[in-house]
């Protein structure tokens, strides 16, 4: 079973790299209803203790696979479930301190069934925020 | 109540109901038990959130899904799923692009034993008007719904009234084409006549549709969503003129499902969605002469 919250405790962690910490990671399920074709994602932000990744400082992985954050809208026959979260990795040259760290992530998809005006609206109704514990 | 020749709505659960405990509090085949506790045997699932590995589900997926399928005596009865128009930033997708999809989708019902698809069309406007080339790709898979016995049913839901251009050009395209392959879900937010409850999404002025408006749709209609927003403690729902609307589908012979679906508050809270319909479950039996 998956937590509530969009933002998942349990992935949270840094990335080693030939013996050096290059950034985190942090998992994110949908808490839409249903689940997207990668090429209805938008890019995704991610605000630490108010420093800010985005653009090509984010990789998602979905079902294993790595995607450039560009690279997502190309993908129209990957589909992102409900029951898997993605992974998104994050560069930072250091990684993150152990401890408590404020955490938020935004992104948004496509509605194709929703008016155009409103076509990200429901993925943009409540923001993912939550202060987690880093360990490793 | 009796009209006779034995046809009436039969009832079932929209799994969407679910929504906000699915993978989180609820498996698939919590919701399934779930279902069978209430007697609700027809079964809608949403193809993208409720297939594991959509669009392409494991063999051990498949075995479990028919295994449960018959565990909980539970028939399933509309496939819900998408041609997402704006699938690509930017453009729409073609008539082949959306025929190539809808088949994938067509084939895939087709093997979990679905035999309506409520067929959820891209918009473009504030109407919920569907992409101007639906006619085209529609066609295009008709005989392919034949083929695989699946009945493609756009969802009639509000803002968009019973009596409307949108309708008047679905029923000319079934006239048309003469299809038994095409039809319609009525949802019955379409009628409601009651506000919805306080501490829920704010009502916007509306217009709805009267009870009167849907007899004429049940000949193209091959599934109902039994909305909801509240049951009362006497079984009461209270948005919607539940007794009135079945009175009509019996007195028209409609032998089709109502799959309950849940969209009120608390549907996060643990065991408050089921609770609801249970209680809606009730009400329908009930209405229906079940008891």
């Amino acid at each position: 079973m998956l937590e509530k919250d969009c933002i998942q405790s349990k992935d949270f962690r840094n990335v080693w790299t030939g013996g050096q910490k290059t950034g985190f990671q942090l998992s994110i399920r949908l808490t839409y209803y249903r689940g997207v074709w990668l090429s209805q994602l938008r890019p995704a932000t991610v605000i630490v203790d108010g420093e800010k990744f985005e653009n090509d400082q984010i990789t998602w992985t979905i079902g294993g696979t790595v995607y450039s954050q560009e690279e997502l809208k190309y993908y129209g026959d990957v589909h992102w479930g409900l029951l898997k979260p993605a992974v998104l990795t994050i560069k930072k040259p250091g990684g993150l301190a152990t401890g408590l760290h404020d955490v938020e992530v935004e992104f948004a998809y496509s509605s194709s069934y929703m008016p155009p005006e409103m076509d990200e609206l429901l993925s943009k109704l409540t923001p993912h925020k939550r202060r987690l514990v880093l360990v490793n | 109540m009796s009209y006779s020749n034995g046809i009436k709505p039969k009832r079932g659960v929209a799994l969407y109901s679910y929504l906000g405990e699915f993978g989180t509090t609820m498996t698939l085949e919590d919701m399934l038990a779930d279902m069978h506790g209430m007697g609700a045997e027809g079964l809608e699932i949403l193809a993208n959130s409720h297939i594991d590995n959509y669009p392409e589900p494991t063999d051990a997926w498949l075995e479990n899904w028919f295994k449960m399928l018959e565990k909980y005596k539970i028939k399933p009865v509309e496939y819900g799923h998408w041609v997402d128009s704006r699938l690509y930033p930017g453009r729409e997708l073609s008539t082949k692009e959306s025929y190539d999809r809808l088949l994938k989708d067509i084939k895939l019902a087709n093997k979990l034993g679905f035999t309506v698809m409520r067929t959820k069309l891209g918009v473009i406007d504030g109407a919920l008007t569907p992409v101007k080339n639906w006619r085209e790709f529609i066609e295009m898979a008709l005989p392919d719904a034949e083929k695989y016995n699946v009945r493609l049913c756009p969802e009639i839901h509000h803002p968009t009234l019973l009596k409307s251009q949108m309708i008047d050009n679905y029923i000319d395209f079934i006239n048309k084409t003469k299809t038994k392959y095409f039809g319609l879900t009525i949802d019955f937010g379409t009628m409601q006549t009651n506000p919805l409850p306080s501490n829920w999404m704010a009502a916007a002025d509306s217009i709805f549709s009267p009870v009167e408006d849907l007899a004429p749709l049940l000949p193209y209609t091959y599934a109902c969503h039994a909305k909801f927003y509240n049951m009362s403690d006497d079984f009461v729902e209270t948005t919607t003129p539940y007794d009135k609307i079945i009175e009509v589908l019996l007195k028209n012979n409609w032998g089709g499902y109502l799959l309950s679906e849940y969209e009120g508050p608390n549907q996060d809270v643990p065991g408050y969605t089921s609770d609801q319909l249970r209680k809606h479950q009730l009400m329908m039996k009930r209405l229906l002469g079940e008891e």
